[in-house]
């Protein structure tokens, strides 16, 4: 009786930070299960692979938020890669990092220009511009991995370098949550895209420009697809035209289990990096022990799904 | 809604009258099976049934006609006429026999409108005899029309009421919901009226007048509601000259002046809300200048009408007004962020939340806290802050479309005080409203649109249900009937 009633106190409040909960359930299965997990070489592993995914879910958050998708950031990885990789072998290191993020930005602004000014539905519009940046990418490589030039070791010690005991791409993961974390929580930017995801109409009727926010959110996803294309490049010293290829999916699915709505208006990026951080725990701890890789993917999806399920039961509970 | 009783007799026309949010359409939702009723009992042939859905509302031979149509604007006349028949003919369509027995039941009942034809592409009239045939197809005992005249010229109506006659002699039930008195006198047998969610007995229409009708309907002074009002008016600020939008409007112009509360009436699709929706840019405009202040705007968006002073309170408050998952703060803030951010668009809480604190004071919103979800608090709360938006920022010229419409009594009138009080602050104010008491009650002057014009302006000397009426259905300041030009 005492258990009962103490736990219809508790589960409302499970509910409510879902996410938070099934991030600490996974932290304590994966103790459990493999004494490998909290070793720091396997937490290095873990944060590294997660790391370009993380980067991305904060701008697909952006876009999520306003009620839209992006499926083209995968590919904008691999193409930015490729083109980073090509840069370095005539360019500075600086310009190779502006010209490629400014490659990325501009994928980006197409999708958005797509979406805002010929009212394009998002799918459609990433979508093709995902098979357009694709061909991109094995066009400007050749269809082969093109190496990092010789003198661009600053961007490659980087990628695989640590400051601070983390590693680097790490740190660039934190500082982008940072700033998407205050902008949405503090900024009228976040203001606007939670509420144009919300209710675009009224956000219209209140004279607010909202093709100008819709079109900004697709262009910082893809300028963040930019920054995971270099990362990745740095850390591998390789930029190859299949990097990236299913990745959209991924992110989307962090953003979800994140706990945000795919028709707009809700979510957080603490969450979205708790679901960074769920999936990438399920695919470590998988790896950990020795499940194979078809398995692993069947896993995953049943995963996603009890996620989002409990995300279905809070929304009823309200 | 609570406590409603009347009974309507095969072939009667039994006429349902009551202002708006008086309960008309909760109890058609009741009937129809898409609300379910709290308590009470419908019968039908003296025997108790049970309206759990639309499919039992349909089974018992109830057919409605609502206001907004439920045609599929893609699928052919014949195909809607038959919609939830079409699965039970078998596996392949017999699409001749489908649109020889569309075009019996729309020539039965008076009229000849192709089958084939998407609908769509038919007038608002045409739909509504589609709806109609559509009914009829289901073998209705009891036929319910929900203000069917709001779309229809002079001469549809007459058609409309032809059409009514007949079924009524095949001992059809018809339940005519209206507030067009001459109407319902018209063609009614007897009369129900509806106020505040209760009926008032039903009355033969030999036994009663239009006056003893009004009283019912009204139920209390019309002065006790609407502030006294004695505006300033001062220059002219808005200007309009030959609007055109699509086929709703075609060649409005008028002016509005400082302080002055103008009044747009006007019957459902006369063109009243794609009029101001035009002049704040929500929809685009084919023809036509707007002036501020004697200079010509080019808006091409509600932003820059906004930017120029121009605020507009939209006539669906939840899908356009407010946004009901945000919170208060988040909603009003809308309209104005410059005050409360700093160069980076960072935001200033302490301002803002003393911002919204004054305003919910001075709009006496009824809620927790400024963090409150909008969706949460009542109707006429979520209207006030669907105002409150705009009085966030200073406004010359504010339109607001249905400034009370499905709010309570009290509510009702701290919006008109709103609106006064505002006028007195030299905002010029466009209202729009379709209850013509409403206007009359709070407005300096009067515009009346019929099919996309204006078809005559009232002073506050000539303002009378009876003068807006005439104007809406057509008629010209003389009494006589224009011929629409189409």
């Amino acid at each position: 009786m005492n258990i009962k009633i103490r736990l219809k106190r508790f589960l409302p409040f499970v509910i409510k930070y879902n996410t938070v909960f099934i991030f600490l359930i996974m932290l304590v299965v994966s103790a459990i299960i493999s004494d490998v997990f909290f070793t720091s070489a396997n937490l290095f592993n873990l944060v590294r692979q997660v790391t370009p995914v993380g980067i991305i879910s904060m701008g697909m958050l952006l876009v999520i938020l306003t009620g839209g998708i992006d499926l083209s950031v995968g590919s904008i990885v691999a193409m930015t890669g490729v083109l980073c990789a090509i840069f370095t072998q005539t360019m500075p290191l600086p310009l190779v990092i502006i010209v490629s993020l400014a490659c990325g930005l501009l994928v980006g602004s197409c999708s958005g220009y797509l979406v805002s000014i010929h009212k394009m539905a998002p799918f459609i519009a990433t979508l093709a511009l995902m098979s357009i940046v694709r061909g991109l990418g094995f066009i400007f490589s050749k269809g082969a991995p093109i190496l990092v030039g010789e003198s661009a070791s600053v961007l490659t010690d980087f990628g695989s370098g640590n400051s601070l005991g983390i590693p680097n791409p790490a740190l660039v993961l934190v500082l982008i949550f940072a700033i998407t974390s205050v902008l949405l929580k503090y900024n009228v930017f976040g203001r606007i895209i939670i509420a144009i995801g919300s209710n675009e109409e009224a956000v219209r009727l209140s004279g607010i420009n909202v093709s100008a926010y819709k079109f900004t959110v697709y262009a910082i996803a893809g300028g963040l697809s930019a920054v995971a294309g270099i990362i990745t490049t740095a850390r591998t010293a390789v930029g190859s035209p299949v990097m990236g290829v299913g990745m959209e999916l991924d992110v989307i699915a962090t953003v979800v289990i994140g706990g945000a709505s795919l028709n707009g208006g809700k979510g957080s990026a603490i969450n979205t990096l708790l679901g960074v951080l769920i999936l990438g725990m399920i695919g470590n701890i998988m790896n950990l022990m020795n499940i194979p890789a078809y398995s692993q993917q069947v896993i995953k999806g049943l995963i996603i799904i009890f996620a989002v399920l409990l995300q279905r039961f809070q929304r009823n509970n309200n | 809604m609570k406590d409603v009783t009347f009974k309507v007799m095969p072939g009667e026309i039994h006429a349902l009258v009551g202002e708006n949010g008086a309960g008309k359409s909760t109890l058609m939702k009741i009937l129809s099976g898409a609300y379910s009723k709290d308590a009470g009992k419908i019968f039908i042939d003296g025997a108790e049934v049970q309206i759990r859905n639309t499919h039992d509302s349909k089974k018992l031979g109830i057919g409605i006609i609502y206001q907004e149509f439920s045609l599929v604007p893609e699928l052919s006349v014949a195909e809607n006429i038959f919609l939830n028949q079409l699965g039970s003919t078998g596996f392949w369509m017999k699409w001749g026999k489908v649109r020889k027995e569309a075009e019996e039941l729309i020539t039965g009942i008076g009229f000849s409108i192709n089958p084939s034809v998407k609908a769509g592409d038919l007038s608002v009239a045409q739909q509504q005899i589609v709806e109609i045939a559509k009914a009829l197809s289901e073998n209705v005992r009891v036929l319910i029309l929900d203000e069917p005249s709001a779309v229809l010229g002079p001469q549809e109506i007459q058609k409309l009421f032809d059409t009514l006659e007949r079924l009524k002699k095949e001992d059809v039930a018809i339940i005519y919901i209206s507030h067009h008195l001459s109407e319902v006198f018209q063609i009614a047998d007897r009369i129900t009226v509806l106020k505040d969610g209760t009926s008032s007995e039903s009355l033969p229409v030999s036994e009663t007048d239009r006056d003893s009708i009004i009283r019912l309907m009204l139920g209390r002074s019309l002065e006790a509601m609407y502030p006294v009002h004695d505006s300033i008016i001062g220059d002219e600020v808005l200007k309009v000259a030959d609007l055109y939008r699509a086929d709703k409007v075609k060649g409005v112009s008028f002016s509005v002046k400082e302080g002055e509360i103008v009044g747009i009436a006007g019957l459902v699709g006369s063109g009243r809300s794609e009029t101001v929706r035009a002049i704040f840019a929500a929809d685009k405009l084919n023809k036509g200048k707007i002036f501020l202040s004697g200079k010509e705007l080019q808006f091409r968006s509600p932003r820059k009408a906004v930017s120029k002073g121009i605020g507009m309170v939209p006539e669906d408050r939840k899908q356009h007004g407010v946004i009901l998952s945000l919170s208060l703060k988040q909603n009003i803030s809308l309209t104005d962020y410059k005050g409360i951010t700093d160069h980076f668009g960072f935001i200033k809480a302490k301002k803002e939340n003393n911002n919204i604190v004054e305003l919910i004071r001075k709009l006496t919103i009824k809620t927790e806290n400024v963090n409150q979800e909008v969706g949460k608090l009542s109707g006429g709360n979520q209207q006030k802050v669907s105002l409150a938006k705009w009085l966030n920022r200073d406004c010359k010229v504010l339109i607001i479309d249905e400034p009370a419409r499905g709010v309570d009594v009290g509510a009702k009138v701290e919006i008109y005080n709103l609106i006064n009080e505002l006028s007195h602050r030299r905002v010029a104010i466009i209202v729009i409203s379709s209850e013509t008491s409403e206007l009359i009650g709070i407005c300096d002057r009067i515009l009346v649109m019929h099919e996309g014009q204006i078809q005559g302006e009232l002073t506050k000397k000539e303002f009378s249900e009876e003068n807006i009426l005439r104007l809406a259905i057509g008629e010209n300041e003389n009494g006589s009937t224009i011929q629409s030009v189409v």
